[in-house]
């Protein structure tokens, strides 16, 4: 990389001494990309980026991708240590105390320069910025972002004799229309669930939903303090956990993330809640008629909003990081929000994004790609703290422990707590 | 195992094996099952991934989407390029090595097969900072070199060597003096055969490993030139939008395929190795 800039500065400065200064020094950015998404998603990013050159002809975007969110940070932070580093990357907005905590990453505040700059900072959901901010300052810039939808199969609504189009509003009518969705054979196995919430790999997003609903934050906003063991978290995860082991109107155990809409494709399940970046592959693969809605409310309505956000690194060169800016507003302008949203199923994370005529159009044709949005009004932060890997798997194996039945709820949170609370301690 | 052989009692002697022979089919099953299962969803198309129904049409669909998902030719020629450069290396090096240990007297010998050991000791995960450290130094991430440079000093092969030559009889070395054998002679014509077994074991073992290390590739390489499969099969490895069995199963058979295969037809070779290369 270093010797490729060179080369470039060099052939620009000769240039450059050609024509007088008119020339400009290509500067080149390395982009680390997280493929979240599978396999044609870096298709759609090299295009992005293609295009973007095609605009800006003195910036060179590198696209690396990087396997995993965590692969990713993974490969960031090795880099950077080792002397190397990216000057853009997409991360998750979670690990955002991380990358302060490691020195790595600059505010976005510090690379503004004109009013048009400070517009477009002010221009995205607020709810998106809740996981970008911190002590007052910016550090990540929305970019695929999501919120948790719930997915119901109309015709399995029919079936049960419900109305397809009134998915359930509140707890009690998640409940209800559950247990009649719920079909067992003539052996009482259960053939089709009511509701599947995936609880594998990070069950503390699905669960965020629940702690959201019931109008409880999981941690404070400096991110030094965890609320596991209050007792309206531990009401929600009773909730859970009553769904599948008194109610037995979900799965039992622990249930897979990745094969949940599998699941719902198979009519194992009528009800699931998922990402809101599913929405294009359940688009493509449901072979019957299905509905989005926003997540049924019990003290409010709510979802985590999730995904991961642009941050900047702070071993790059003032050209780099002026680059990086043109990078991420061109990434983020309304039009690229807006193709980048109807291509994935991530919302758009700006206003305007979705009153460019592409989006419209979608969302007319489409409503449910409007649903995210709107549940947006409704989102809080997704959970991050200090030392987030550590403090997020505290919760975690407490609430698989609890959904398991190795633990009761209460002891769980409370075992989950103690153990956040040791870590988080140093950081207050 | 011995447990039954070694039993006092002779009558039972029958059933001890019968009860051998069923653990020993028990645990294949329980070994082979994710492999059959996976040879199953990707022969089938996507609806019968979770249904096991004989009469289930075949398909080699998913293979081709596969295939077409990314550059899996050019990640295999890297995987190839990669394991066949490192083994290439480890046994030139590991081989000249093990001969100084075994029968060379020289100042500080053992304190360097001691600090040998003490690499094997270590977790190359540990070193990866470092390691990044020292290849940007050599101006080589990004390049296939990169991966495997690492690598290529093997104190597992330097230590398995050493044994195996230290084993071979002093007499058989002296003849070959006597006969007017060079040193380098001496090594290709009287050690390394005798290690043969060692050496069939050793590259199994290599091989293996660096056809599947995931972790160091991922952080060194960036591009699609330079990336072996592993790196490329975790693309569909992606979690956010649910995840496609069949495709996935028939991308990990992809990539396992040419060492099964291999195993497949060099089993007996390979179980012989191992067990005249046993621990000494």
């Amino acid at each position: 990389m270093n010797l490729s800039l060179k080369r470039m500065l060099g052939l620009a400065m000769i240039a450059g001494g050609l024509s007088a200064g008119a020339a400009q020094a290509q500067t080149t950015l390395q982009f680390y990309f997280p493929v979240a998404v599978g396999g044609p998603i870096t298709k759609i990013v090299d295009g992005m980026v293609a295009d973007f050159e095609k605009a800006h002809p003195a910036i060179k975007v590198k696209s690396i991708y990087a396997g995993s969110y965590s692969d990713t940070l993974t490969k960031v932070l090795t880099a950077i240590k080792g002397g190397d580093v990216p000057q853009v990357s997409v991360i998750l907005s979670t690990d955002m105390y991380t990358l302060i905590d490691e020195d790595a990453i600059v505010p976005i505040e510090s690379l503004l320069k004109t009013d048009d700059d400070k517009k477009w900072l002010a221009g995205f959901y607020p709810g998106f910025m809740e996981n970008s901010r911190t002590g007052g300052k910016t550090w990540g810039v929305p970019f695929q972002r999501s919120t948790i939808v719930m997915y119901w199969n109309k015709d399995a609504f029919k079936e049960a004799g419900l109305d397809p189009e009134k998915p359930p509003q509140t707890w009690a009518e998640l409940v209800s229309m559950g247990q009649k969705l719920t079909k067992r054979d003539d052996k009482g196995n259960v053939t089709q669930w009511g509701i599947q919430i995936p609880s594998s790999g990070f069950p503390y997003w699905l669960f965020q939903a629940l702690t959201t609903q019931n109008d409880v934050r999981l941690m404070n906003e400096a991110g030094t303090k965890t609320n596991y063991d209050d007792p309206k978290v531990v009401e929600a995860l009773q909730f859970w956990v009553d769904l599948s082991r008194k109610l037995k109107i979900h799965p039992p155990g622990i249930v897979d993330w990745g094969t949940t809409p599998k699941d719902f494709f198979e009519r194992k399940v009528a009800i699931m809640w998922t990402t809101t970046g599913n929405l294009t592959n359940v688009r493509a693969n449901a072979k019957f008629p299905f509905g989005v809605a926003m997540m049924p409310a019990n003290k409010r309505r709510g979802s985590p909003t999730g995904g991961g956000n642009f941050y900047v690194f702070k071993k790059s060169t003032p050209e780099q990081q002026a680059a990086s800016l043109v990078f991420m507003k061109w990434m983020t302008s309304p039009e690229q929000a807006a193709k980048w949203g109807i291509a994935t199923g991530y919302v758009a994370v700006s206003p305007a994004a979705f009153e460019t005529e592409a989006m419209k159009a979608y969302v007319k044709d489409f409503p449910p790609a409007a649903v995210a949005r709107d549940q947006l009004q409704y989102a809080w932060a997704e959970l991050s703290t200090h030392e987030n890997q550590r403090v997020t798997k505290a919760l975690n194996d407490g609430l698989q422990a609890a959904l398991t039945g190795a633990k009761t709820p209460a002891a769980a949170m409370k075992d989950a707590q103690a153990e956040a609370e040791r870590i988080l301690k140093p950081y207050r | 195992m011995s447990g039954a052989a070694a039993n006092p009692l002779g009558g039972s002697g029958r059933l001890g094996l019968l009860l051998e022979s069923a653990g020993a089919w028990l645990l294949g099953l329980i070994w082979a099952a994710p492999l059959l299962y996976a040879i199953w969803t990707a022969f089938h198309g996507a609806e019968f991934a979770a249904r096991l129904q004989l009469a289930a049409p075949l398909t080699l669909e998913n293979f081709v989407k596969a295939w077409d998902a990314a550059p899996f030719a050019r990640y295999f020629l890297n995987s190839f390029i990669l394991v066949t450069s490192i083994l290439a290396a480890q046994l030139v090096l590991s081989t000249l090595a093990a001969f100084a240990f075994a029968r060379f007297a020289f100042v500080g010998r053992d304190v360097m097969f001691a600090l040998v050991l003490v690499q094997l000791m270590i977790m190359p995960d540990i070193l990866i900072v470092e390691n990044y450290r020292t290849m940007r130094a050599l101006a080589l991430p990004d390049t296939i070199l990169g991966i495997g440079l690492p690598y290529m000093a093997s104190a597992f092969g330097i230590f398995l060597l050493r044994q195996t030559f230290k084993g071979v009889p002093r007499e058989l070395d002296e003849a070959a003096r006597v006969e007017g054998c060079t040193l380098l002679g001496l090594l290709w014509k009287v050690y390394v055969p005798l290690a043969k077994p060692v050496y069939i074991a050793f590259g199994l073992v290599s091989v293996s490993f660096h056809w599947n290390n995931f972790l160091w590739p991922l952080i060194i390489t960036n591009s699609v030139t330079t990336r072996p499969v592993t790196v490329g099969l975790s693309v569909f490895a992606s979690t956010d939008q649910g995840i496609d069995w069949s495709i996935i199963t028939a991308a990990t058979l992809m990539t396992s395929g040419p060492l099964l295969i291999a195993f497949l037809l060099f089993q007996r070779q390979f179980v012989q190795s191992f067990m005249r290369a046993g621990i000494r």
